[in-house]
């Protein structure tokens, strides 16, 4: 009789589990329909960023419905998980209805049809932008189109120990050049021991190729792989002459807290300088031990105002899946425009584009963010030159080459020849989409 | 007694029928979750795939790449076959070394078999990330360690085309605590008899070892095997958290280079065919691991 | 004899206890930088005990994201770990038990396809499946992140309970069936209560592995106050800004505490021999 029972507990256990499967599959499919149907009160935006951003921006999104009613739910994520998630999302074309946007992702996302063109909605005025300089403005254009509006400006520039060199004695000037930077490098690590870190990540390329006329666009500038040998040349002499950090010494990273210019036990494993973008002062300084000030300066070029340009810190876009794209529109302008905004979001995601707010709110800015605005307003923008064209389809896996290759400069495997020769033919073959 | 003879209980007590029927969760989940997705993902390894536009047919053109012109891919296979090779035997080693010494039942065996298995819960978090490159830093723990012994030294053990991947295999060696765990439930159900009848053979505890305990945890050993080299060759989160496959790719995991090709550098149907590439790899070294399986697991009966 | 015992007892616990310093020396480490100051944590990496003690990392970690705290986290995590391990260890018993006891058409080819499954990177999947789940409407959801699991898909639960299976003496089957006891009698009544060291075993590596999940939370949930605590613990660091490691630690320290709890709870159950107390009857 026992059997009877545990051959359909059996049975049933089985058939339940199943049940439990579909069940949940209903259950979140009538979830689903339900959220369409109110689709036209509820909005989603997603960004990357810590945590200062995501409180800031959930304020400003409260206050938004509270102003006029919509929710819009927040996603935010790490750097790289977020582009995981919006390429996987816009794969299965359920991008959320605003996304924040990088000016390295911008011109793929909008060439692959991803985002909304936003001209239409300028045009009839839904999106204010005459607060907005053209210059700004054109951040945004891929093609004929505008595919997002910048929320803000930012630069690359230099950090330098300001503490440290002031010991020294040694000032540095904007605008420096590079025979300049390099001499300076030389004195600090004769005195000090402290080293300088120019060759961060593949960042300096930018600057090199910009001042000699060669920027890469859909093949890299230049005739040969001579004219990248200077590049390289100098990271060589650094690391041969002891100037420049090598790995071996301080690891090559990306995060700001773990940068060799803040953390470190000895000046053996130290730098007095790094480059990342200008907007990271707070980092920097937050990261910096007591005591330490940092500032920031141009990057050392042989042409600064070739090499300078002010760029999109970056950028609000609207997702093309989006069911709504007019009250999508709508946030995006309130994000662009509303001083009250602006007054929760502050510069924390670069100068606002609009110079009514930037203006608005500069005197509520911290000391940090007051001094990154001037130097974009008074150092980068009188002496800099239009902005780089996105980058192409195979830009990151150049980007990673050349960060092979400047390691391996570092660690003495190639020659400044070799590498530049690496460089010129297999960067122009990832460039050309091979 | 009536049900007994009911078709549909005759049915279901079918033996080939009740295998099918224990098996359903797995069938029905094999074709609804895995067998889908799986079918996509090779169909895209033959093609141009960036997964923001629509795949493109392009034949064999990714394997064919992939084998004649892809230099990182060798130096990632070569990283991976070297990390997995290395890492999975020691970690068993040690696994069933510090099970056999946990066996016994005592408070203070609890208490050590969760201070072991600590490691392994932290698994591969932002935490460890951190935590290992500190460790490893010129001026980290390690570092002091060895000055302790008198070897000063500042070697930065990460960045060292030699020790960089060794850190990465004494991180999956510290986290041995899930084979661990399964050595030690295996050794539970070792039964006691054995040894008892092996005491009034008068056997020592080496030959027990040999005799008894080895023989009957083949099987474990085995399972445990085939299990850690799949999990060695697909290892991604150290690589990716820790190293990134710095210095000069010495790290670069095979699976974290097909991350990036797919999510970096969009070339998911390129990645896609690394994967299949790599199902081949660990199918076949499964495959042999099988074939083995009689000259030295214990079959019971 | 007896001081020769104890000595090598004094032995075992003093090179067990040593060990297991070196082995723990780390997490002491992440456990004492959650009480120094964030900015402080780097530079003061080399020293253990930090300067002083702070709980900030506490309550700025506790705090959350945008308003959703992390005992919100804390509780989705606990709904996807538990309900993914009560599924994955009921699924998983029923199948490894059909692939060890009971012969049928197709078996070799199903146990082929099981261990292939798990042999292709999880990570080449990601793309594939969020399209078939967004077929199914699970996007947004936790179905996908439990769902799956209650059909046995993890063949490392169904291959490890099966080698477990394998293990318990076939008499006591044999026996059973001559009193009468169908297949689905002898699962569960003699193998299911024999084989609970490894459903033990297997529960805390699911528990552990659910708990930890990662990527299918980041593909499949997009709601804040949905985000487990492995989503969330990844939203401290940013390295497009200033990180607060410290309250990351602070967090990630108490994310460890289920598991360990789970564990030091569960392992008891691992001390005896069960599998001889049947061999007895």
């Amino acid at each position: 009789m026992k059997n009877k029972y545990l051959k359909k507990a059996a049975v049933l256990a089985m058939t339940g589990i199943i049940a439990a499967g579909s069940l949940a599959a209903c259950g979140s499919d009538k979830k689903d329909e339900s959220a369409n149907a109110e689709n036209a009160k509820e909005l989603s935006m997603a960004w990357w960023g810590n945590q200062v951003r995501n409180e800031r921006t959930q304020q400003v999104l409260d206050k938004y419905k509270e102003e006029t009613g919509v929710t819009v739910k927040g996603q935010f994520f790490q750097w790289d998980d977020y582009w995981s998630k919006m390429a996987t999302s816009a794969a299965g074309k359920k991008m959320p209805d605003i996304i924040q946007m990088d000016m390295s992702y911008i011109k793929q996302y909008a060439d692959k049809g991803q985002l909304l063109d936003l001209t239409p909605y300028i045009e009839d005025g839904t999106l204010e932008t005459s607060e907005i300089t053209e210059d700004v403005l054109n951040m945004g254009k891929v093609e004929d189109g505008i595919y997002g509006i910048a929320s803000g400006t930012s630069s690359s520039c230099m950090f330098y120990n300001k503490t440290l060199l002031d010991e020294l004695g040694i000032t540095i000037e904007d605008n420096m050049s590079l025979d300049d930077f390099v001499a300076i490098s030389k004195e600090v690590y004769e005195k000090s021991g402290y080293r300088a870190n120019l060759y961060h990540y593949g960042l300096y390329m930018d600057m090199y190729a910009r001042a000699n006329d060669i920027q890469a666009t859909d093949k890299l500038g230049g005739d040969s792989a001579e004219d990248y040998v200077p590049y390289f040349q100098t990271l060589e002499d650094g690391i041969k002459e002891g100037w420049h950090i090598s790995p071996s010494q301080a690891a090559d990273t990306a995060s700001v807290e773990e940068d060799p210019m803040v953390y470190g036990s000895s000046p053996e494993n130290m730098t007095w300088c790094t480059i990342n973008g200008s907007a990271q002062l707070t980092a920097y300084q937050a990261a910096a031990p007591e005591g330490t000030d940092i500032d920031l300066t141009t990057i050392p070029t042989t042409d600064p105002a070739k090499s300078n340009y002010v760029k999109p810190s970056m950028y609000f876009s609207v997702s093309a899946d989006t069911k709504n794209p007019e009250e999508a529109v709508k946030l995006l302008n309130y994000l662009s425009n509303s001083t009250d905004a602006y007054d929760i979001l502050l510069a924390e995601r670069g100068i606002p584009a609009s110079g009514k707010v930037t203006e608005a709110i500069m005197p509520k800015l911290s000391q940090e963010e007051q001094e990154n605005a001037e130097f974009i307003n008074d150092v980068i923008t009188p002496n800099s030159s239009p902005m780089p064209p996105f980058p192409v389809e195979g830009s990151s896996q150049a980007q990673d080459l050349l960060r092979k290759l400047e390691e391996k400069v570092k660690y003495g495997e190639y020659t400044a020849q070799e590498a530049a020769g690496e460089y010129f033919t297999e960067a122009n073959k990832m460039l050309a989409g091979e | 007694m009536k049900q007994k003879n009911s078709s549909f209980y005759k049915f279901i007590n079918k033996e080939k029928n009740v295998g099918i029927i224990f098996c359903l969760p797995f069938i029905i989940g094999f074709l609804v979750f895995l067998i889908v997705p799986m079918g996509i993902s090779l169909y895209y390894s033959f093609c141009d795939y960036d997964i923001l536009s629509p795949a493109e047919f392009v034949g064999l053109k990714n394997y064919i790449y992939m084998f004649t012109q892809d230099e990182t891919f060798w130096r990632s296979m070569k990283a991976t076959i070297y990390f997995a090779l290395v890492s999975v035997p020691l970690r068993l080693i040690f696994a069933l070394l510090v099970a056999m010494i946990l066996v016994r039942s005592s408070k203070a065996a609890g208490f050590y078999r969760a201070a072991y298995y600590l490691p392994s819960i932290i698994g591969g978090s932002v935490a460890v990330a951190i935590l290992w490159k500190r460790m490893f830093a010129p001026d980290g723990v390690v570092n002091s360690l060895l000055g302790m012994i008198g070897i000063d030294t500042k070697f930065a053990w990460l960045s060292d085309t030699k020790t960089a991947i060794w850190t990465l295999i004494i991180l999956a060696i510290w986290q041995f605590g899930s084979s661990m765990l399964i050595f030690l439930s295996a050794l539970k159900q070792i039964p006691k008899e054995l040894y008892e009848a092996a005491d009034v053979d008068g056997a020592n505890k080496i030959t027990k070892f040999f005799k008894v305990t080895l023989p009957l945890l083949t099987p474990t050993i085995f399972f445990n095997l085939v299990m850690q080299m799949i999990n060695g060759f697909l290892a991604f989160t150290q690589s990716l958290i820790i190293t990134q496959g710095k210095p000069m790719d010495t790290t670069l995991f095979y699976a974290v280079y097909m991350y990036q090709q797919s999510f970096n550098f969009n070339q998911s149907g390129y990645a896609s065919a690394m994967a299949w590439v790599m199902l081949l790899i660990i199918a076949a070294i499964t495959f042999l691991l099988f074939k083995t399986k009689k000259f030295w697991v214990y079959e019971q009966g | 004899m007896k001081t020769k015992r104890r000595a090598g007892a004094v032995i075992y616990h003093i090179l067990v206890c040593g060990f297991g310093l070196v082995m723990l020396y780390p997490l002491f480490w992440m456990f004492m930088s959650s009480f120094k100051e964030t900015n402080t944590i780097f530079t003061t990496a080399g020293s253990l005990i930090p300067k002083s003690f702070t709980f900030e990392n506490y309550a700025n970690g506790w705090r959350g994201f945008a308003g959703v705290s992390f005992g919100q986290f804390f509780k989705n995590s606990l709904f996807v770990a538990v309900l993914g391990t009560v599924g994955t260890l009921a699924s998983s018993a029923c199948v490894a038990f059909g692939f060890a006891r009971c012969e049928f058409k197709g078996k070799k080819i199903l146990f082929g396809a099981m261990l292939a499954s798990m042999m292709l990177p999880g990570q080449i999947l990601m793309v594939p499946q969020y399209l078939w789940y967004e077929k199914l409407g699970w996007v947004g959801s936790f179905a996908p992140l439990i769902v799956p699991f209650c059909f046995a898909i993890q063949g490392f639960f169904v291959y490890l309970m099966m080698n477990f299976i394998e293990g318990i003496p076939k008499e006591l089957d044999e026996a059973a069936k001559i009193d009468g006891c169908s297949y689905y009698g002898i699962f569960g009544r003699i193998i299911l209560p024999l084989m609970s060291p490894a459903l033990i075993t297997g529960g805390i590596f699911s528990f552990m592995w659910r708990w930890d999940d990662f990527m299918s939370a980041l593909l499949y949930i997009n709601d804040a106050d949905k985000y487990p605590v492995s989503l969330a613990l990844k939203l401290f660091c940013d390295p497009g800004s200033s990180s607060d490691y410290g309250a990351m630690f602070a967090m990630a320290t108490l994310s460890v505490i289920p598991i360990v709890l789970i564990f030091i709870f569960f392992q008891k159950y691992l001390v005896d021999g069960i599998a001889t107390s049947g061999l007895k009857g």
